[in-house]
């Protein structure tokens, strides 16, 4: 564990939200030099050469997706951050709100200079009421300092950033529901294409990017591409990383690492271990609830975008949660589709009625009504669901469902064999 | 609800028209080696071409690949696509292969592009279908036996035709409001609603009204409405209609009959200038409803609530099955009399007047609400053979035009009147002759299909002094009650006749029901009272009569009932 943190550099300092804290260790220097010595399309060009990928979930290269936007158009352009962190295990974000929002603040006004983008809307998750009130004083704070507004840093370049904060639906996070609901709207998904580089908000192109991305920008800027893509596992995994870390460990939170560190390291090094020393590790999912389950025997795995796709499940937004043997996946699993059930936005047909069907048999299976059948059905409503539904909402409960069965499928068995779910005295002492 | 059995036909963009009415392809799965890409047609500038099914399509840029389909005649299974109505891309019935794209792609949302190659039956199409339909059934509650929608469902028709048969669904559904009375004419059965939000975005587009929304997520979504505002548009009657299941019914028709014993009447509505397209549903010799009929330069898809209901007149009003007479003594009441006895005293009232007063002392009020046949005939018979020298058309007016369907002109046929000769309705004829009737100077007064108690144009007692009072109309109206000699005429939907609406498009009414009684389209009770004048002629059939009219009126030369077909044509000069 030897990763000196570059994101999380400034979080134990006292008042380190606060822009005197963040100056004082060199804070918006960034900002300053990439003002002066690069134009937006160049900045461009040295996001795309620091292999930045986007840290919300789907990794896609930052860099490529600014350039989706129209070269001409008479329409403004908007930058939307996405700060609806909502996917369960994952809390990194909320972290570098409330602890370095300047660091963020100085990303966001580097990618709209960027885009060429004269206005960003900070979507905030609703819960966040901490995270809203300092992110509110560090933008008049950045006011004040030349930072944000007219003519920042005398280089002629304006910039507001709006603070909106969401409703509380999960659903919120997926980008286009998310301009819906910033628009006023029910948070529902679009159709895509359009995608929202042409038709964002208000119908005009717009880029949506992670909070944590964003940070990342800010040390792309501060100092320079060529640095940023010798961390973590060149070409197409660079960078330091957040590990959220929570489940049966000794001590869960929220680690910074290079992309490329050992699951097992981040749980035995980062995270001190497992919780009971005496249960083995059962099963890790490494990306946030929506994503594919690892059982034990898979966990000896790199924790990057590449490493992680090539052993079935992603990174996603790295919320890893951690088991040990006395979870039972079964309940595991209704715990997840319960989450989902409950905040499936209800538009297309597959998800709004699939999620509320794997709970209803997931439910049952664990309280010893399971039936010959379920688990089969289990898998083939996954399947049914997958890639027929407007926004990923859908893979993001059928892959768990189906990585759950396919890798413990004697454990949902044996609930239907038995009647009754094997662990449940244990969960319950 | 006007789409019975298939889905809304499609407006027809590119070069073949879609075959209306087509049933969604039951083949199961046809897998179909690649056509080389020299099978397509060439397109235009404007044009893509594709491969859909093997069958090559040219269509406008910017086709869906639903419409696409559509135009080579493949219907793909469709529950939120509605051609009036933006995209939703909800219910993913319509998902199909495209090839080079990984995933199904929703036909409703995709637009077509240059040498692309789709699939609408390829067993993977199919069972996702059969997965959709399992989806959408899971939480439905089955009740089809008792619900209106049974035989006209769209979840009955792509069960029927992807259905697995049988469920696998062995929990506890999601239960809502059944019974709902989400506005002053519609019902809501929440548990049948498949969300495809339809309605929601006929009030938000159409309407414009705005008063449906989503509530809720998940399973437990349903559309709702604000507070304090039920869905009560000009035009909610639309909702249901296009609500593909049968979570939306129409109250007046709620269990009136079961849809597959409807008979389907393709006509006009009569309530106003627009005349919108429709079809009457006649069951037992009764209209059960009237729903809109898709005509693209009319009404497209909608009709409003007004029209919706005017069939129930015919039910509501009060009839006179035969021909009264008012009895030897002027002030006696009205008695039932035979066709003959009536026409022969009618013809006789009239004769005294013109011989006693002279023919000036002769006028007429006939209704624009009438047909081209109806009002060709009174011109025939009441200007000429009887030499009536004064025919007045009353106007009927509410309101203001609507920028959807609605006219502030309420009558159906006033270019029809017009370009007969009768003149355009004008209140100021009508209001000289019932003066004159109310001074004496009018003795003999025809009125035909108008009630001139009505809005208070005239009195009782200005009525007094005539000699002759003939009226024929369709209903028992207080202007009848004040007749000599009442005839009784077929109402609307139960005669064939012509329409000539505000842009001068003639279109077909049609009968769906036997006359009430004795009644006799207007035209032919006309043609019998003109018989006692010397009139000569055949006169067998409405479209006799109109094709009389088309060889005299230069505006409808060359129209005949082949001509307007069931989408109309439109007069010259219009």
């Amino acid at each position: 564990m030897a990763f000196e943190p570059i994101l999380l550099r400034n979080i134990a300092k006292p008042g380190s939200e606060t822009i005197g804290s963040y100056l004082a260790s060199g804070g918006y220097q960034g900002l300053r030099r990439v003002l002066k010595e690069f134009a937006p399309e160049a900045f461009v060009e040295e996001v795309k050469a620091s292999g930045l990928r986007g840290r919300g979930g789907a990794g896609f290269p930052t860099g490529a997706k600014w350039g989706f936007l129209p070269k001409a158009t008479d329409r403004p352009r908007y930058l939307c951050v996405n700060a609806d962190e909502s996917e369960p295990g994952t809390f990194k974000d909320r972290l570098l709100i409330e602890k370095d929002p300047h660091l963020v603040l100085e990303g966001i006004v580097l990618s709209a200079y960027a885009i060429r983008s004269g206005t960003a809307f900070f979507y905030i998750r609703g819960e966040f009421h901490e995270g809203a009130r300092i992110f509110s004083r560090a933008l008049e704070e950045a006011r004040s300092g030349g930072f944000l507004g007219k003519n920042i840093l005398g280089s002629g370049f304006n910039l507001e950033v709006i603070i909106y904060r969401g409703a509380g639906a999960y659903i919120c996070g997926e980008e286009t529901a998310l301009l819906e609901s910033l628009e006023g709207k029910r948070g529902l998904p679009r159709l895509k294409p359009p995608f929202p580089a042409v038709v964002g908000l208000y119908g005009c192109p717009t880029i949506i990017n992670n909070v944590e991305t964003l940070a990342n920008v800010t040390l792309i800027a501060e100092r320079g591409a060529a640095w940023y893509a010798g961390i973590g596992r060149p070409p197409k995994n660079t960078g330091p990383k957040l590990f959220c870390l929570s489940g049966h460990v000794k001590r869960p939170g929220v680690y910074e690492a290079a992309l490329g560190v050992p699951l097992m390291e981040l749980i035995h090094e980062y995270a001190l271990g497992m919780m009971h020393p005496d249960r083995p590790l059962k099963a890790v999912v490494p990306g946030g609830s929506s994503m594919k389950i690892l059982p034990a025997s898979k966990c000896d795995v790199l924790m990057d975008f590449d490493s992680l796709a090539a052993a079935g499940t992603m990174l996603g937004s790295a919320g890893g949660f951690v088991m040990d043997s006395s979870t039972c996946i079964v309940d595991a699993l209704l715990n997840i589709a319960r989450f989902y059930a409950h905040e499936s936005c209800g538009q297309c047909t597959p998800c709004r009625e699939g999620t509320g069907w794997f709970v209803k048999v997931l439910r049952r299976l664990e309280h010893g009504e399971g039936r010959p059948g379920d688990v089969d059905l289990l898998l083939d409503v996954a399947r049914k669901v997958e890639g027929n539904t407007i926004c990923p909402f859908g893979e993001a409960i059928a892959w768990p469902v189906q990585s759950y069965v396919e890798e413990f499928r004697e454990e949902f068995d044996d609930h239907v064999a038995r009647r009754a779910c094997p662990l449940a005295r244990m969960a319950a002492s | 609800m006007p789409e019975p059995f298939h889905p809304v036909p499609i407006p027809p963009t590119g070069p073949a028209p879609a075959p209306p009415g087509l049933r969604p392809d039951r083949a199961p799965s046809e897998p179909e080696a690649a056509p080389p890409a020299a099978d397509l047609p060439p397109a235009g500038p404007d044009e893509v071409a594709l491969l859909i099914d093997g069958r090559p399509a040219v269509v406008k840029k910017g086709t869906t690949v639903l419409e696409a389909a559509a135009q080579v005649g493949l219907i793909i299974p469709h529950y939120c696509y509605h051609p009036g109505l933006s995209v939703a891309g909800n219910c993913r019935m319509c998902l199909v292969e495209i090839e080079k794209m990984p995933k199904l792609q929703i036909g409703c949302a995709t637009s077509a592009a240059q040498g692309m190659i789709v699939r609408t039956r390829t067993e993977r199409v199919r069972a996702t279908r059969t997965g959709i339909q399992e989806f959408l059934l899971i939480n439905h509650p089955l009740d089809c036996p008792i619900c209106d929608q049974a035989g006209e469902c769209r979840l009955q028709q792509y069960e029927a035709d992807y259905g697995k048969g049988y469920s696998r669904f062995d929990e506890e559904k999601v239960h809502f409001p059944k019974r709902y009375a989400i506005g002053r004419n519609v019902m809501f059965d929440a548990e049948r609603c498949i969300k495809c939000t339809r309605c929601i975005r006929f009030c938000d587009e159409i309407s414009r009204t705005g008063e449906l929304t989503l509530l809720e997520r998940g399973d437990h979504t349903i559309v709702g409405t604000f507070p304090g505002r039920p869905l009560d548009n000009l035009y909610s009657g639309n909702t249901v209609d296009i609500c593909p299941v049968g979570a939306l019914t129409w109250k007046p028709f709620r269990f009136k009959a079961r849809v597959w014993f409807l008979r389907n009447v393709p006509s006009v509505c009569a309530g106003c200038a627009r005349g919108c397209n429709v079809d009457l549903a006649e069951y037992r010799n009764r209209i059960h409803r009237m729903t809109p009929r898709v005509n693209m330069d009319v009404n497209r898809y909608w009709m409003c609530d007004e029209g919706r209901m005017s069939h129930a007149a015919l039910d509501d009003r009060p009839r006179f099955e035969g021909p009264l007479l008012r009895a030897a003594c002027a002030t006696g009441p009205l008695q039932p009399a035979a066709w003959e006895e009536a026409l022969d005293r009618a013809a006789d009232l009239l004769r005294e007047v013109a011989d006693g007063s002279g023919r000036n002392a002769l006028a007429g009020i006939v209704s624009a609400r009438l047909s081209v046949e109806d009002l060709y005939m009174a011109k025939k018979v009441l200007g000429e053979a009887i030499g009536i020298p004064r025919l007045a058309v009353p106007p009927h007016e509410s309101g203001e035009d609507d920028d959807l369907l609605i006219r502030r002109d309420r009558t159906p046929n006033a270019r029809g009147a017009a370009l007969i000769g009768l003149g355009a309705p004008d209140v100021r004829r009508v209001r000289e002759i019932l003066q004159d009737a109310a001074s004496g100077r009018v003795r003999g007064l025809v009125v035909v299909g108008e009630d001139i108690m009505e809005a208070g144009i005239v009195a009782a007692e200005a009525l007094d002094r005539l000699q002759a009072l003939v009226v024929i109309d369709w209903w028992k109206s207080p202007t009848v009650d004040l007749a000599h000699v009442a005839l009784p005429a077929c109402g609307y939907g139960e005669f064939d006749g012509t329409l000539v609406n505000f842009e001068g498009r003639a279109q077909r009414a049609r009968a769906a029901v036997r006359p009430r009684g004795e009644a006799e389209p207007v035209w032919r009770v006309l043609r019998d009272l003109g018989r006692r004048f010397g009139l000569g002629g055949e006169y067998a059939t409405a479209s006799g009569v109109f094709d009389e009219a088309a060889a005299v009126l230069p505006p409808i030369a060359g129209l005949s009932y082949r001509v307007l077909g069931s989408l109309g044509a439109l007069v010259k000069g219009a």
